[in-house]
């Protein structure tokens, strides 16, 4: 245990940020004894985030999500429906809240939001961290600091592929993972969005072959891709030296990239055998199919499949690659951004509904809280599938979720809005729930805890605390919810 | 003062045009594959940009694939290798592929050291017994190396002014080809480069010239206004995106290329390139059966580009233009101005409303009337109500969107410029309020400065931009006259690091 106890330190250091680190990027996370890895399961740590609060405007019933019963065996609001048997493995948190600034003086507080909604709540709820504006993070999310402690590859996918609004950009809006880069600024996380190339990027790596030909050439290729990598790393590195210093920021930032990648290739090349295989090959990405609109005769465009990149397909690829990914020990932490914050994601080819995700929250269509609440199930329903590989996939005497903590974070909740200064609204982070799948660390899922009053990063920190996080606070948030032990 | 810059990398556009110029590649694979830049308005802000993890291996995917591509190609392949292997390990062979190749994707010769790196990549090939196994891993190489993926000016530094630096010619070139094709430099120009003859104003200005008669000088001056005005992606179906953007497309080729008069007849054109469909779209009567034809707007209330679908798409919000946007459109866009975020208390994601009607001008009072929001929306809301009369695809309308008691008057006003509150109507009014405005002048120069410098001004670059936008004035605004100024003015030559 003491190569992984050192580990820890390093990492933590890392994660947290308090001073700059001089350590190469990814070294400290990949720097895991192998046989240790190989005698347990490695711990692995999620979150899936739905970019849409939980009600309607308008609408008393805050949401459709929280079940009436409190304690195991909870029953199922249409929310959540397509959990289904699954909801052993989930528990639900209710009663959680960001505080805002209205309620401070005007002046943000710890852990709190801006009152100005969409995107305020991403700092807080992802990193536990109040922040000087709306669309950037102030500290380095969950999964973020996990990644630093358990080391491997860390994934960050999306799967809503554009932003589907013409004029606008997304601006921040795109993004659910922030880290501290090497000269320790909070930097996002590109999410990927292209399955082909992740699937290409994880299990390309040829498997051991008994034919010497292919061996060989297997071998020269991948010793020949490391060369073309190091040569273009030590031309960064000498370019370096002759530039100017704003310069040298951004160029360093691509040369440790560089080696990032080079560290995840030498550690890559998964084992074919027991719960590890290669998946399918997810084949060419579903095409993009532009903004959403209107036509000629002034109706809107969703039905005609604007605003929509495939995003079903999209999920069920990401959720593919995730679950191999973890089974392969090639990553043991993850990001999966169903729709951005704000989403703008056509509802029709997913839902039926011909609006978009995020006018479901202000009346697209008729139906309210409940219609909202399909739009939450769309996301449920790849939480659920994600779930049912990791449950399938035996690992020790159990399966997969047994070393996994997952979370479930919604950008919102429903009821007072400090910037509109309106109640049941969808601006509002009142009356907000999560998800906690898993049983690493003694988690005990398949309830419904109400932990009134209680931050969102409170749900982070015993997820993380779950697998292996030694700090009782995230960002400038601290404690735990100690029944989702049980 | 010669303005900063810094090593900016290649958007995806640009990255395709250089694989296309560069390798034969039309693939447009930079696109697929790397993040998107952000986009505000123009996509190549280097200040905006950074490396990130997915495009580190979306970069490697790309150069991987390209190289797979032109050496699969027998033609594009014979274009890379001008010599003929005596074998896998011809070292000789492959040193000129390096050095000949090296200078077009480096848009600079290699140095000895370089030549020797890459050289190093053929014990692949003598492994492999295939001289194209280390050709194929030499563009791969080069194809993701900073060179190539950064426009890298380091110059040659000023004794007398510390931080400042004399481009080489190289750089120059690289300059002037990014600007105007919005690609890598081609051999000529490069050799024009090698043979010092972009070191004064003259050589300059011919250099310009060969690369404006050249069909990329089109499509990048095209890119240039769709990105400015926000047309570069419409949210229409794709017919009428397409025929939008032909449209406005034409009328900047016409302008520039074509009559190289007033620059400002982009704002004033009387006539419009449209295709039946679009012809319908606007109520134009004599369009032809199949194709596009220049149509005169006659008593329609139309002129230039401010009335055309493409640019008044810009702005839309809550299923319908937004005033407001259109007026931040207005003062960002045009005139250049800077508009502050809504406070941290405002509601931007409703419509607004108001309790006694429901006609859209009403509701917007309302709203501009009240709190801490009225200070703003009364500069942006009323350049929106002049421009009313369009819809959101740039159709006419006499009233609100399903509300035929709510007419709309199409009265405008601006204010802030000299002359106090000016009263306009419509978009023909809008661009001769424009047009006969300094502030619109300026900010046309000021737009291309941004487009070309891959960033926004720094309070240093104000003087060399009066500068220009004086010149411009006072040369009839003849565009291309415009660009030769700008890269043969003397500053141009220099840098200043950040």
């Amino acid at each position: 245990m003491k190569t992984l106890f050192r580990l820890h330190r390093r990492a933590v250091l890392k994660g947290l940020g308090g001073a700059v680190v001089g350590l190469p990027l990814l070294e400290a996370m990949l720097d895991v004894n192998p046989a240790l890895a190989q005698s347990a399961a490695a711990k692995r740590y999620m979150v899936f985030f739905d970019g849409q609060s939980m009600g309607a405007d308008g609408d008393t019933l805050h949401n459709d999500f929280v079940p009436d019963t409190v304690g195991p065996d909870y029953d199922l609001k249409s929310a959540v429906a397509p959990l289904g048997a699954m909801k052993s493995e989930v528990s639900i948190i209710s009663g959680l809240r960001i505080p805002t600034a209205s309620e401070n003086g005007g002046t943000v507080p710890s852990g709190g939001r801006r009152d100005a909604f969409h995107v305020s709540s991403m700092s807080p709820l992802l990193a536990g961290v109040r922040s000087p504006s709306n669309t950037a993070c102030a500290g380095p999310t969950s999964d973020q600091v996990m990644a630093a402690l358990l080391g491997k590859q860390s994934l960050v996918y999306r799967v809503q592929a554009d932003w589907y609004l013409s004029v606008a950009e997304p601006a921040g809006r795109d993004v659910i993972s922030f880290k501290r880069d090497s000269s320790n600024r909070v930097v996002p996380i590109i999410s990927k969005i292209s399955p082909q190339q992740e699937f290409n990027a994880l299990f390309s790596q040829p498997p051991s072959m008994t034919d010497p030909v292919a061996a060989a050439k297997a071998d020269r290729e991948r010793r020949a891709r490391a060369s073309v990598l190091d040569l273009v790393k030590g031309d960064t590195q000498r370019l370096l030296g002759k530039l100017g210093a704003g310069d040298r920021v951004r160029m360093q930032r691509h040369l440790d990239e560089i080696r990032a990648l080079e560290l995840r290739i030498a550690a890559s090349g998964p084992t074919q055998t027991g719960i590890c295989q290669t998946p399918g090959d997810p084949g060419p990405d579903p095409s993009s199919s532009g903004n959403q609109g209107t036509d000629s005769s002034g109706s809107n465009t969703y039905n005609q499949n604007l605003g929509y990149s495939g995003e079903e397909e999209r999920a069920r690829h990401f959720c593919d690659l995730i679950h191999m990914a973890m089974a392969c020990d090639l990553a043991r932490t993850a990001s999966l951004q169903m729709t951005m914050f704000q989403s703008h994601l056509s509802m029709y080819n997913l839902t039926g509904q011909a609006t978009d995700c995020h006018e479901l929250g202000h009346g697209g269509v008729s139906g309210g809280t409940m219609a909202v609440s399909k739009g939450i199930a769309w996301h449920v329903k790849h939480f659920t599938y994600l779930l049912q590989k990791f449950k399938d996939t035996p690992e020790g005497n159990g399966n997969m979720l047994d070393n996994m903590a997952i979370v479930y974070a919604l950008e919102g909740g429903h009821g007072h809005d400090p910037g509109g200064a309106k109640d049941n609204s969808s601006h509002s982070t009142e009356n907000m729930a999560m998800m906690l799948a898993g049983r690493a660390g003694g988690l005990k899922p398949g309830q419904h805890v109400v932990a009134q009053g209680k931050h969102p990063a409170n749900v982070l920190v015993t997820a993380m605390k779950a697998v292996g996080y030694a700090s009782d606070t995230l960002g400038e948030v601290s404690g735990d919810i100690s029944q989702l032990r049980g | 003062m010669p303005g900063q810059s810094g090593v900016r990398r290649l958007s995806r556009v640009e990255l395709d045009t250089a694989l296309s110029d560069l390798l034969g590649d039309t693939s447009n694979s930079a696109q697929g594959l790397l993040p998107p830049e952000p986009v505000n308005p123009f996509d190549n802000d280097y200040r905006a940009q950074f490396a990130s993890a997915a495009l580190i291996e979306s970069v490697e995917r790309l150069a991987t694939d390209a190289a797979n591509r032109a050496l699969a190609n027998a033609t594009l392949r014979a274009a890379l290798v001008p010599c003929s292997p005596k074998g896998p390990g011809d070292a000789s062979c492959m040193r000129t592929m390096v050095q000949t190749v090296g200078r077009r994707v480096f848009r600079r010769p290699l140095t000895g050291e370089e030549v020797d790196r890459f050289m190093a990549l053929q014990t692949f090939a003598v492994e492999d017994n295939n001289f194209d196994t280390g050709v194929r891993l030499v563009l791969q190489a080069m194809l993701q190396h900073p060179a190539f993926l950064y426009r890298v000016e380091l110059g040659t530094p000023l004794a007398e002014r510390p931080g400042t630096f004399k481009l080489s010619n190289y750089e120059m070139a690289t300059r002037l080809s990014f600007f105007l094709w919005g690609s890598t430099p081609p051999d000529w120009l490069l050799d024009d480069a090698a043979n010092d003859k972009l070191a004064d104003a003259a050589g300059i200005r011919a250099a310009v010239d060969q690369l404006l008669a050249d069909p990329r000088a089109k499509r990048r001056l095209e890119r240039f206004h769709a990105l400015w005005l926000a047309y570069a992606k419409l949210p229409h179906p794709a017919a009428l995106t397409n025929a939008l953007q032909a449209e406005s497309a034409a009328l900047v080729d016409k302008v520039l290329f074509t009559d190289r008069g007033d620059y400002f007849e982009l704002f004033r054109s009387s006539e419009t390139y449209v295709n039946s469909t679009l012809a319908a779209h606007y109520g134009m009567l004599g369009a032809p059966a199949s194709g596009s034809a220049w149509l005169p707007y006659g008593p329609l209330p139309r002129m230039g580009l401010l009335s055309q679908g493409a640019v008044l798409s810009a702005g839309a919000k809550f299923s319908d233009t937004s005033p407001t946007q259109r007026g931040i459109f207005v003062r960002t866009r045009l005139l250049c101005q800077d508009i502050a975020p809504p406070p941290s208390n405002a509601n931007v994601d409703e419509p607004p409303t108001s309790p006694s009607s429901n006609c859209k001008v009403d509701r917007y009072s309302a709203h501009a009337s009240t709190g801490n929001c009225k200070s703003c929306h009364q500069s942006l809301d009323p350049i929106g109500f002049g421009l009313e009369n369009f819809d959101r695809e740039g159709k006419y309308r006499a009233h609100d969107d399903n509300e035929p008691n709510c007419p709309i008057s199409g009265d405008g006003k601006i204010t802030g410029l000299p002359g106090g509150e000016l009263p306009f109507r419509g978009a023909v009014g809008l661009a001769n309020l424009l047009t006969a405005s300094p502030e619109f002048e300026q900010c046309v120069v000021t737009q291309l400065y941004r487009f070309n410098m891959g960033r926004k001004e720094d309070p240093a670059d104000l003087a060399f931009i009066s500068a220009l936008t004086e010149g411009f004035r006072s040369q009839r605004r003849e565009f291309q006259t415009l660009l030769k100024d700008f890269v043969s003015h003397p500053t141009f030559a220099y840098r200043v690091e950040e």
